[in-house]
Formats: structure tokens, sequence, C-alpha cells
């Protein structure tokens, strides 16, 4: 199984090169095509028609896009994602120090919306044909109509302003500093440093936030694997179980769900990667201050380093949500392992 | 199996809802209005924490924060001593200032007129490394050949030509002063990760598009802030800002939108305010397509009902300008306004051929969110112009698109445009809107070159102000540009705490105080 998984990684990888090649092709082709003009919108008062040539040189926005792109990507290779133009520092150092924050939101939201969503699903099976299974299958129409953003906003003026229930503004709360960096990831520094006021703050700071996103996986994941249930429960084999004597439940956790779970495992894939997408206005709206907040600043400013270096960011950890779903997927598929042994 | 999983269910359920009410007390989300503590939520960041760097108006105030400019100004808008005590010209090129002696940077070391002489020259003289670029003082103070430090506390700013509006730069943008053994011991990375300056506060935290916490400076020269900390909590979305003044995690909330301020201003206990302030909107004018003859556009500028605007946009708040300067300011002729009346602006179309029935058809350009009620202003204007007879095509636009098409003289007739000037100096507002040199200016003609160019080197500040008073005028006469209105600033806050209201917008808590 080892051996099958770091196969599949590494195939994985290797069709990773050539879709981070068109994708960063893609990106900076079309930012160098929209009528926009980047310099003239970071010059300051005094600045001359010289100036705005000079600078234009500078940022090496004066040659063939061509030429730009090789030597955006020589670059890029060597670790060097370039200068903002409006932050005025490395690329890298601002995405070093918003991708943490992404990544724990995303994770947070990520496992929020597959536990909600799996066990929304098999309450929705356990309660088939009942008044229960209506009532989820009507929240899920309700979850799945409102966008990602319109919850974040309701989720505020509900749990945050009615309530008062949990905070919504940034990673933690007033009066707690940041533990020491380690790792850059605050939950992981939290406790690595026994910074258990952090730890509590920053989680509490999670939860609106990630719902808002698990919100776009969960009713999903809950309809696709209530409808994979109904239909793997027809299969023969279960009913040779039942003849058995095996109990309801330990057919439906042993053997119908690890059968009813693949298209959901698959659904989770496309849907994870839309997750990173939606972190761009919930971080927005939360104050949350990842790679999706970054973004919103750059696209204002029309930043186009940053811009191009957080879409290639998008786009590996979306590849990278997709490897790991390929690897659940070979975990709990035999057929699949028995393919790739072959 | 059936009974056997709901059960399950309904106990996953309560227990989920239990952990939940048990471990969120109240007390932690108690975030605002501790005592001595004051929480605001601010719609931008800083950049990067080296002040010299970029001229960006909507976080001038961050910086005054924790950074000294020589110069600053009264609420009024008006200048007022800060590190300079003295300033004279000696000559059209050299400028005399005397410093306090009495300032301190938060490490202790003292500022002198050598960290202004680093601050100002330089390190705008600094070689820039490769795919970089210069600070923005470079460009400001390009007209600096030398700062000669006589003393600790004197120096002189030596010109290579005239430039009046140095006065108004010194407390402007990015005019900062920082220490230069500090920057020159630790490096720009160090400086920038922990900034050190001279301002009322120091920075203690700062999480990069989050939140920058603040105490107060106590060796400040203009004496210790009432308030001892300070939380700015980064919040862009304006419905969060809304949500986090109601919710009581901020007790000052920034640029919250007008009917949000309308609303919370009925609240008990809450003040809103929505005051004019220095910068203004206005729509910059081309002669393309259209607007080619100058009664085109005069008929353009008298169709707006500037009022009818302020009254429905920005609750009456937002004051009618008829030139491209804040009403107050030194720019401004305080005798001449621009009529509404669109009998004129009927009859000047009249002229040209167009009526209500044969309209004259232009395209108009405005950014969508922008700035406050910045589409919907372009759509009233949209109504007023059809009445009197002219179509415009309506595009939003973005600022980074407008850069490209004014730089490129693609811009269409008209394009709804914000311009900042928290200095309130003339220069700043038709030296750098009208004058047909300058990057920023959108109607080329060479007929306000030589009412508006002498005046960027004119030293006698008399004749200097009346000039751009003449100037503004004679824009707004000829249709050069139309301006609208200046800019409303919002400011929702508690009644605890006491805030000074700047005409520039200026957010300073420095200047604020808890009523006991």
């Amino acid at each position: 199984m080892a051996f099958l998984t770091l196969q599949l990684l590494f195939r994985r990888l290797v069709l990773a090169i050539p879709i981070l090649l068109c994708v960063s092709a893609l990106v900076f082709g079309i930012l160098r095509l929209l009528p926009a003009d980047p310099v003239g919108m970071s010059l300051p008062p005094g600045a001359t028609a010289a100036d705005y040539e000079k600078l234009k040189q500078a940022f090496g926005l004066d040659r063939p896009l061509f030429e730009q792109y090789l030597i955006w990507l020589g670059k890029l290779l060597s670790g060097d994602m370039g200068g903002s133009i409006f932050f005025r520092r490395p690329v890298t150092e601002l995405i070093a120090k918003a991708l943490p924050a992404t990544l724990e939101l995303v994770s947070a939201g990520f496992a929020l919306g597959v536990i909600v969503g799996g066990a929304g699903g098999l309450g929705m099976f356990a309660m088939r044909g009942g008044a229960g299974e209506h009532a989820l299958d009507g929240a899920t129409t309700i979850m799945m109509a409102i966008p990602e953003f319109l919850w974040a906003i309701l989720l505020i003026l509900f749990v945050g302003v009615s309530l008062q229930l949990l905070p919504f503004i940034g990673r933690l709360g007033p009066g707690i500093q940041l533990p020491p960096p380690v790792t850059g990831f605050l939950l992981v520094d939290s406790v690595l440093t026994g910074r258990w006021d952090s730890l509590r703050s920053a989680l509490l700071h999670l939860v609106l936030p990630a719902t808002a996103l698990a919100i776009g996986l969960a009713p999903l994941v809950m309809r696709v694997l209530r409808s994979s249930l109904l239909e793997t429960v027809q299969d023969d084999y279960i009913t040779q179980a039942r003849l058995r004597g095996v109990s309801e439940r330990r057919i439906l956790l042993r053997h119908a769900l690890p059968n009813a779970a693949l298209p959901a495992i698959s659904l989770i894939g496309v849907q994870g990667g839309f997750m990173f997408g939606g972190t761009v206005l919930v971080e927005m709206i939360f104050a949350y201050p990842g790679i999706g907040n970054l973004m919103v600043d750059a696209v204002r400013n029309h930043d186009l380093p940053v811009i191009q270096a957080v879409a290639l960011v998008y786009c590996v950890l979306v590849l990278g949500i997709n490897a790991v779903v390929d690897v659940a997927y070979m975990a709990v598929n035999p057929r699949l392992r028995l393919a790739g042994s072959r | 199996m059936t009974t056997i999983d709901r059960r399950n269910l309904i106990k996953l359920g309560a227990g989920a809802s239990a952990l939940m009410a048990l471990g969120v007390p109240r007390a932690v989300l108690a975030q605002a209005a501790a005592q001595g503590q004051l929480t605001l939520a601010f719609p931008a960041d800083v950049p990067t924490w080296d002040p010299n760097a970029r001229t960006l108006a909507a976080v001038q105030s961050l910086y005054k924060l924790v950074f000294d400019q020589p110069l600053t100004q009264n609420p009024d808008v008006s200048i007022k001593p800060a590190l300079i005590t003295k300033w004279a010209f000696d000559n059209p090129t050299t400028l005399s200032l005397e410093f306090r002696p009495d300032v301190v940077f938060h490490d202790g070391t003292p500022m002198t007129a050598a960290d202004f002489r680093f601050s100002f020259f330089e390190r705008a003289k600094l070689p820039v490394p490769e795919g970089g670029r210069r600070l923005d003082t470079a460009f400001i103070w390009r007209k600096v050949t030398d700062i000669e430090v006589q003393s600790p506390t004197k120096a002189v700013m030596k010109f290579s030509e005239p430039m009046p509006s140095a006065i108004a730069w010194l407390a402007f943008l990015c005019s900062f002063v920082v220490p230069k053994a500090y920057v020159e011991r630790v490096g720009l990375a160090e400086f920038t990760a922990k900034p050190v300056g001279s301002g009322p506060y120091r920075l203690v935290e700062y999480q990069q598009g989050a939140r920058i916490v603040l105490e107060a400076n106590d060796r400040y020269w203009g004496g210790k802030p009432a308030i001892p900390k300070v939380t700015i909590e980064i919040v862009r979305d304006p419905t969060a800002r809304v949500a986090a003044f109601e919710s009581r995690r901020a007790d000052v909330a920034i640029d919250v939108p007008i009917r949000e301020a309308q609303r919370l201003g009925t609240q008990p206990g809450v003040t809103a305010r929505l005051d004019p302030i220095a910068d203004i909107m206005l729509l910059q004018i081309t002669r393309n397509g259209g607007f080619a003859d100058d009664r085109a556009r005069l008929a353009a500028h008298h169709a707006i009902d500037k009022v009818a605007i302020s009254r429905a946009l920005f609750g009456g708040a937002a004051t009618p300008i008829s030139v491209p300067a804040a009403k107050g300011t030194p720019g401004y002729p305080p005798d001449f306004e621009f009529q509404f009346s669109t009998e004129r602006a009927q009859a000047l179309l009249r002229d040209l051929g167009h009526s209500a029935q044969n309209p004259l058809n232009i395209k108009f350009a405005s950014s969508n969110g922008a700035f406050p009620n910045d589409f919907e202003m372009a759509r009233a204007i949209v109504q007023m112009w059809r009445r009197v007879g002219i179509n415009a095509d309506l595009e939003p636009i973005e600022l980074s698109v407008y850069q490209e098409r004014l730089r490129a003289g693609t811009l269409p007739e008209a394009t709804l445009f914000s311009w900042g000037n928290a200095v309130g100096d003339p220069e700043m507002y038709g030296g750098y809107l009208l004058d047909p040199k300058s990057i920023f200016s959108a109607f080329k003609t060479e007929e306000l070159a030589p009412r508006i160019q002498p005046l960027l080197t004119e030293t006698d500040e008399a004749k200097r102000i009346q000039g751009y008073r003449d100037a503004h005028r004679f824009a707004a006469e000829r249709g050069f540009t139309i301006p609208l209105l200046q800019t409303v600033k919002t400011i929702v806050h508690r009644n605890e705490v006491t805030i000074t209201k700047y005409d520039n917008g200026w957010v300073l808590p420095n200047t604020y105080s808890f009523k006991s």
C-alpha cells in the first residue's frame, strides 16, 4: 500500500508540472493582456512621465511578453517570486506569512465539511422516508442555495452580533499575543510553545469562517453519500449479509459505507479545490489574514507579481488536495489497489 | 436500525451543543471597550512599516501613530509645528528649519537634524536594487540638492529650484522621520519588522492584514496619549466593520457605509459622524468624442444637481464644490459658484443641435466600490444628463484600467474619480489635476499650462494662492473639469469615547480620550 501510494503521488507530481506551467502561462498572459496599469497606480505625486518609463523598465514591463514570462519563470524556479509593486516587499515573504492562516482555515473548513457531510449523509440514510430526512434534505437545499460569502455575513450577524457566541474578526482575541513563531502555523505554534490561551482563542476564531467554507462542501457530501448508500444497500452482498444475521449497524458501517463513500470522496476532491477559491471572500469578510485577503489587496492594486504568485499557490494547493483525495480513494477502494499493483 | 441511528444522531447533536455552550464563555468574547483600551475597526493596513516607501492617503493616520512628521496639521487642516518648530525660506531655494530638542525615538535615542537629513535626502539617494524601486520620498523631494545639518536642532534644505509646496509636503503622506542609527544598524528588513519611530504610540504587535496593537509612548514630546493602549483591527469588509461595532468588539468603526452610519447613529450611546473632508469627487473630463466642444462640457456641468446627490447618497453631508478643491482650503475661490441650471444646460445643448429627443451621446466611466457610493452617483448623473439631452453610456472601470487609459489618453468623455488631498494645499489639487504636464491630469490643454506651471515655483505665497484660485475657476468656467462634492468620512463611535474630528479625515487615537 505504501509503495502504491508513493507511486501514485509520483505520478501526480509528474502530471502537476505541465499543469503548473500551463496555469502560470495562462495567468501571466491574461494579466498582461488586461488594459490596466500597475505602474501608474503606484506612482506618487511629483513623478514624471520619465519616472513612469523608468519604473516600467525596472519591473521589466517594457519587454516582450514572452521574455517577461521566461524571466519570471526563471526566477520562480530559483524560489524568487519577485517583488510586490504595492507592498514593496518580496512576494515570497508576503505569501509565507499569509499561507499558514489559509491552510489552517481550509483544513478546518475541510474537516468540518467532511465530518458534517458524512454524519449528515448517514443521518439522512438512517432516517430515510421519515420527517428527519425531509428536514435534512430541506436544510441542504438552503445551504446550497446561499453562496459562501453570504453565509459568512449571516453567520457574523446571527452568531457574532445577535447571539454574541463566537468571535468573527481576525485570528486572535484582543489582549492575546501571538505565540513565538516556530512553524508559522498559529495552532501548531500555540501547542508547541504551550500557549493554551492563544490556542483556545485561535480555535474560537476559526469556527465561523471554517463553517462558512464548510457549508459549501457539507450538503453536497450529505446528498451524495445518502444516494450512494441507498443504492448500495440494494446490492446482493448486503442482502446476503442480512441473511447471515449481521446487524444493521455493522452492515452499514462495515459493508455499505466503504463502497458508498467512493462517490463522496471523488466529490470531496473536487469541492475541496473550490474551497480554496472560497477563501478569497471569506477571509476578507472575517478579516482573516490569509492569502485570500492578500489576493484581494493585490487585485485592487493590480499588483501583478502577487496575483501571479497567489494564483500559482492556489493551483499547487488544489493539486495537493486532489492527490490526498486520490490516496484516500485508493485506501478505501481495493479494486484500485489491485489495479495499481498489476 | 432507524431508531438506534436517530438516537445516536440526537446524542451527537446534544453533545456538540453542550460543548459549544461550555466552551465559549462570553468573557472571552467581550473584546472591546476594556478599561483604558480602545479598539478601532479600520479598513486598511499599511503595505510596509517603512513610512517613506509609499504615498498612501488611506494609511497616513496609521503611520502617524508610530512615526512623526516634521510638520503636522490642526483639525482644520492648517499647518502646525511638530518636530519642526520654526521654518522660513531664506531665499527661494533655501529653507531653514529648527527642530524640537526634546524628541526621542522609541528606542530612547534622541531625534536630531541628522535623522531628518537621512529620511529626506540620504535614503532617497540610496541605490535601488535590480527590479526594485526608489522610495516615494525620492520622487517628492527630487528638487532637494542637499540638507545641511548645522546643529542637532538646525538644518537647511537646499533646492535645485523653488518648491513652495515644501512646507505642505513636510506634513503630507510619506514625509516621516525615521531613526538613522537604528535603520543603518538593523537594516531595512528588521526595521520594517520592528519599526521604531518617535510617534505617540509604540508598535507592540503586528499581524499583517489583521491587527495592529499600540502602546502609548510615555516619553512622547506632545505628552503621553490619554488612551494607553490602542488595538486596530483591520477589517476590509464594511459590513464586518459594522458588525464589529454592533457586537461591541470595536469602540470606533471607520468608513462604514453612509446608511449604516445613519442607522447606528440613532442607537442610544452611539454617535455617528458624517463629515465632509478635504478629499474631493469630480469628473475627469477629456475632449474626446462628444465633449470636444466647450458648450457640451459646460452643459454637462450645469445639469448636475450636486445638492440632490449629496442629500440622496451622503445624507446631505457631502459639500458641493464648484472648483477642484475643498471649500475653505486656500485654493478655493470664495466668491465663485458654478450654477446648477437645467435651463442653461439645455440652452447650451440647443446651440449644438441637441435636445432630449436628439441627445448628445457620450461615454462615461465610473469605479464601482472604489469609494463610497461611486457607481450610484454615476447613475444619478446619467439620469440628470438624460433630462437635458445627454445620453451617457455608463461603464464600470477598475482604477488600474483608469490609470492605463489616462496614460494612453483614451479615457472617455467623463470619468468619475476621487482625489485625496489631506494637506489641502492647492498645488495638490489643481497643480496635479489641471497641469497638462502632470501624469494625473486628464484634460491636456495648453490653455492651462501658463496659469498653473508658474505657480509650481511661485514663492510669493499670496500670489501663488490667488493664482490657483484663478486657475481653478478658469478650469471650471471653461469646462476643463467637473468638480462634484467633497468626500464624506464616516466615523461611528461609542459615546464614552471622545474623538477629534479632522477636516482631512485623519483618524488619530492619540487625540481621543475616554469620558470619565
